[in-house]
């Protein structure tokens, strides 16, 4: 007995239970801010969810697949996608892209977006090859791209100042094109790029796309294209596909979600779109991870879409009116920002922005040394205290670079009016009370 | 390439290079794109794109096949869980994110149920992981736990996943065969049994887990208590980790026990023990599953989770959750589902077994499980004539999908390299169906033996 218990003692010791590739990704910081929304917040503007229900359409959509005489909507469906899902997107993506796409071979669905990443980063990114990341960014692609074996290389997007008395914009936000080509090496496997951006709400111009395009041409480097918030822009602005650029249909994919497109996160219904010689090394990966997608959500998806593909550019497309909703809550929650002195920037697509707390540091102060970064105890301070959630932008920096920017926090603006005034009421107390001796 | 070695045979070296180096200039002045396009999958998928299941559910798919292969039911699931899947959606913040690691409702009432059968306390929100099916549930701990220098026991005929799995983690499979053991009794999966030696032997040093899938697919064996030690015992030995997936857990016919190695002595600090939902229920399609296990092991499953897919469905994740309570409070009940399933299912493979003995077969009687092996090669099928390098079991199962209108699965994608040759007569009926489509394997059966006779 005692042999066998040395034996066990002397394993443990000399190496760790899990895997390597575990290492330096077990941090993550929706684990820690959703605890503390959860535990704290009265209003929640920190993770990005609607809390306005998805449309009336698609829930019936949802009833309709379930009730029906056909049970086998709880049975399995097509590993790489539901055929009703699958085809309705081949056929709405040809139309925006302006090609015939195969359902079978040019379109996957995956588990939410999420998914969709991952399977990019396992089935193209080998240990040794770098990916480039433009900060700031959705903070699950560096440790996906670790997780793989790869090698971060971040470039970072530099505000330029605003015109006097303007607000910033995220269009303010840009790349150096000196600096983003020199992050492309022999080792770049893949560019990864976000547009809509989370958190900024950057919606990248077909010229800074042309940019990235003739790089990623140049240097044959793939295109990991998130394009979540494609129907998420504003005032007018295209959102333009980086695949329908010249040459970068084949160095492509691109990644979409029924949770932004149609309002419900909750289903976890993603999907990639591109070449077959890409999409199949994507299947490769998603029949040896998880292999199939619940089949109801995506058989609601699906008619969700063909609504839409009806509707399309009408009034009553969800795509239209979606937009349209969430450009006043924009306006609505930058006005209240400003008004209090916060500043926003104002974002041109997601339903994210971005504003620079300064004036109210005086309330958090600075603990020098400290090794986490000055926006995140700031936006635990201010949940903690005030009961307004969000999230701080050191977030989405690697750990390197998290305190490039001090005094910025993410607002998510896809809540209700009641919600929107809720946290403007919280805003107008809290510098009533900072202004009163 | 071919063109080339052939200037090189006939026309000399000469022409060789000439012909070498047009072709050359016309790569340089070419798109390099098209020309030598470099995106080729990584080496962790290398070799792991073909899937018997996207071969044959596609062969299955035609409408007038009745389909015993792939496996799950055509039979509706419970009322009350279609039910509750409507309650959820109906429910506004259902439709958003839940908690990554596990809907609050469903780890709480999975822990409530696996504490009751493991006779252990079990805490929701570190000891469980919800994933997207027990599939998700073998790649986290997989992922998790395993990767290149270990080596990996898979017992086998193996659910085929486990071994893809595996390499895909850079990891070795190191396989031990099921080996039938004919004690004069009609043949039972109980017959099939390891050698506790030759197991012995597969472990060492470098062995990080054995996976154990008790009730067993395709075989549907229930280990026993005894059995189950041996692995244990090995497992504390060589200080290795238990991968138990148990996804049949509920599925034990009578004279049976389904016993969880987690629950013997030492275990427990070793074993990640696999459920589903799709199981559970008979809702494959809501692909759900979860893993339980210590605390230290789980946090890196949840870490492979939060940088894979983060959540799983909410509404799904909830109607399971208002299932689960209606059958745990009723787990000292007949009636509960977990047990009512089992019993419906024991009269399907009694029926089953009786279709494949009229017909001249001898099937291998599951003690748990829906699934069923038989031998064809009693029925004397000569395929010689196909031409296609694939084993027995996989011609045999594409001549009876195509000629008789029947599908089932071939056992040899269930094997590693060595053991395919030895169970390459055998094919496998799923028997979770409705009794139409038993109804009609029946004619299809019965015709079967009219025409041979």
């Amino acid at each position: 007995q005692t042999q066998f218990l040395s034996l066990s003692l002397q394993a443990t010791m000399s190496r760790p239970v899990q895997a390597r590739r575990l290492e330096g990704i077990d941090k993550n910081i929706w684990v820690e801010f959703v605890k503390l929304a959860a535990t704290y917040s009265t209003v929640n503007l920190g993770q990005g969810f609607p809390d306005f229900p998805p449309p009336d359409f698609l829930k019936e959509a949802f009833v309709r697949a379930l009730s029906g005489e056909n049970h086998l909507m709880h049975q399995y469906t097509r590993a790489f996608g539901h055929p009703p899902l699958v085809k309705i997107l081949a056929q709405f993506y040809g139309k925006l892209l302006g090609q015939d796409l195969d359902p079978m071979t040019n379109v996957m669905v995956t588990v939410g977006a999420y998914q969709a990443l991952f399977c990019c980063f396992q089935a193209f990114v080998d240990e040794g090859d770098e990916v480039i990341i433009i900060e700031p960014f959705f903070d699950c692609y560096e440790p996906m791209v670790k997780m793989a074996g790869g090698t971060p290389v971040f470039v970072p997007l530099r505000p330029k100042a605003p015109k006097d008395g303007k607000l910033m914009s995220s269009a303010d936000w840009q790349l150096d094109p000196a600096e983003l080509a020199s992050k492309f090496s022999e080792r770049t496997k893949a560019i990864v790029l976000n547009s809509p951006n989370n958190p900024l709400g950057k919606v990248f111009s077909r010229g800074e796309l042309q940019l990235i395009a003739d790089l990623c041409v140049k240097h044959d480097t793939l295109c990991i294209s998130d394009e979540v918030y494609e129907w998420l822009v504003y005032d007018g602005k295209e959102h333009v596909r980086i695949a329908s650029l010249q040459g970068m249909w084949d160095r492509t994919v691109m990644i979409g979600s029924a949770g932004k497109t149609f309002s419900a996160t909750g289903w976890k219904v993603g999907w990639t779109v591109g070449p077959n010689r890409l999409l199949q090394h994507l299947r490769t990966v998603h029949q040896n991870s998880v292999y199939h997608c619940a089949t109801a959500a995506q058989e609601a998806v699906a008619r969700g879409f063909q609504r839409e593909l009806e509707l399309y550019g009408k009034a009553d497309s969800y795509f239209v009116q979606l937009p349209g909703l969430l450009q006043q809550k924009r306006d609505w929650l930058v006005q209240s920002l400003d008004a209090v002195g916060m500043k926003p920037i104002i974002p041109e697509g997601t339903y994210f922005l971005v504003a620079d707390i300064s004036e109210f540091k005086s309330d958090i102060p600075d603990v020098p040394n400290s090794d986490e970064p000055y926006d995140s105890r700031f936006a635990k301070w201010m949940v903690k205290n005030k009961g307004l959630a969000a999230i701080p932008l050191s977030g989405f920096y690697c750990e390197a670079h998290k305190n490039t920017y001090s005094h910025f926090v993410r607002f998510c603006f896809a809540k209700e009016e009641t919600t929107l005034k809720a946290a403007s009421d919280i805003l107008q107390k809290w510098k009533r009370e900072k202004s009163s001796p | 390439m071919l063109f080339a070695s052939r200037s090189f045979f006939c026309l000399g070296i000469r022409t060789y290079q000439l012909r070498t180096d047009l072709l050359s200039r016309s790569i340089r002045f070419s798109v390099p794109a098209t020309m030598a396009f470099r995106h080729k999958n990584t080496r962790r998928i290398e070799g792991l794109d073909s899937s018997v299941w996207v071969e044959f559910t596609k062969l299955a798919a035609d409408p007038s096949v009745v389909n015993l292969g792939q496996g799950f039911p055509d039979i509706s699931p419970p009322s009350y869980v279609k039910e509750e899947l409507a309650k959820a959606a109906a429910v506004d913040r259902l439709n958003q994110y839940t908690r990554g690691f596990g809907h609050p409702s469903l780890v709480k009432v999975l822990s409530q149920v696996y504490e009751r059968v493991c006779g252990r306390k079990i805490d929701p929100l570190t000891d469980i992981l919800v994933t997207v099916g027990a599939y998700g549930s073998l790649f986290s701990t997989i992922q998790a736990l395993i990767e290149e220098g270990d080596e990996v026991i898979i017992i086998e005929p193996f659910y085929d996943s486990y071994e893809p799995m595996v390499k895909m983690a850079g990891a070795k499979p190191v396989f031990i065969p099921l080996r039938y053991k004919n004690d004069g009794n009609s043949a039972s999966s109980a017959n099939w049994v390891l050698d506790p030696a030759e197991l012995a032997k597969k472990f060492n040093s470098k062995t990080k887990a054995i996976i154990l899938n008790t009730p067993h697919n395709p075989i549907g064996k229930v280990f026993t208590r005894e059995e189950l030690q041996v692995i244990a015992d090995l497992c504390i030995k060589h200080d290795a980790l238990c991968i138990s997936d148990e996804v049949y857990e509920w599925l034990v016919y009578t004279g049976n026990k389904h016993i969880k190695i987690a629950t013997l002595p030492g275990m427990w600090e070793r074993t990640i023990t696999i459920g589903s939902a799709g199981k559970t229920y008979s809702v494959t399609g809501w692909k759900l599953g979860w893993s339980i296990g210590p605390q230290n092991l789980i946090k890196h499953l949840q870490v492979v989770h939060q940088n894979t897919l983060y959540a799983c469905p909410t509404p799904l994740q909830e109607a399971l959750a208002q299932a689960f309570w209606i059958d745990y409070k009723r787990m000292d009940d007949p009636e509960c589902y977990f047990y009512s399933l089992s019993r419906e299912l024991e009269s399907k493979r009694d029926r089953m077994a009786q279709l494949l003995q009229e017909a001249g077969l001898n099937p291998v009687i599951p003690d748990g499980g829906y699934f069923m092996i038989v031998d064809v090669s009693t029925l004397n099928v000569d395929l010689s004539d196909v031409d296609e390098k694939q084993p027995y079991d996989y011609k045999f199962v594409k001549w009876m999908i195509t000629s008789k209108k029947l599908s089932a699965i071939p056992l040899s994608a269930f094997c590693g390299p060595e053991t395919k040759r030895h169970l390459e007569k055998y094919i496998r009926f799923c028997f979770i169906k409705k009794d139409s489509t038993l109804d009609a394997a029946e004619v299809i059966l019965k015709n079967w033996v009219k025409q041979t006779a």
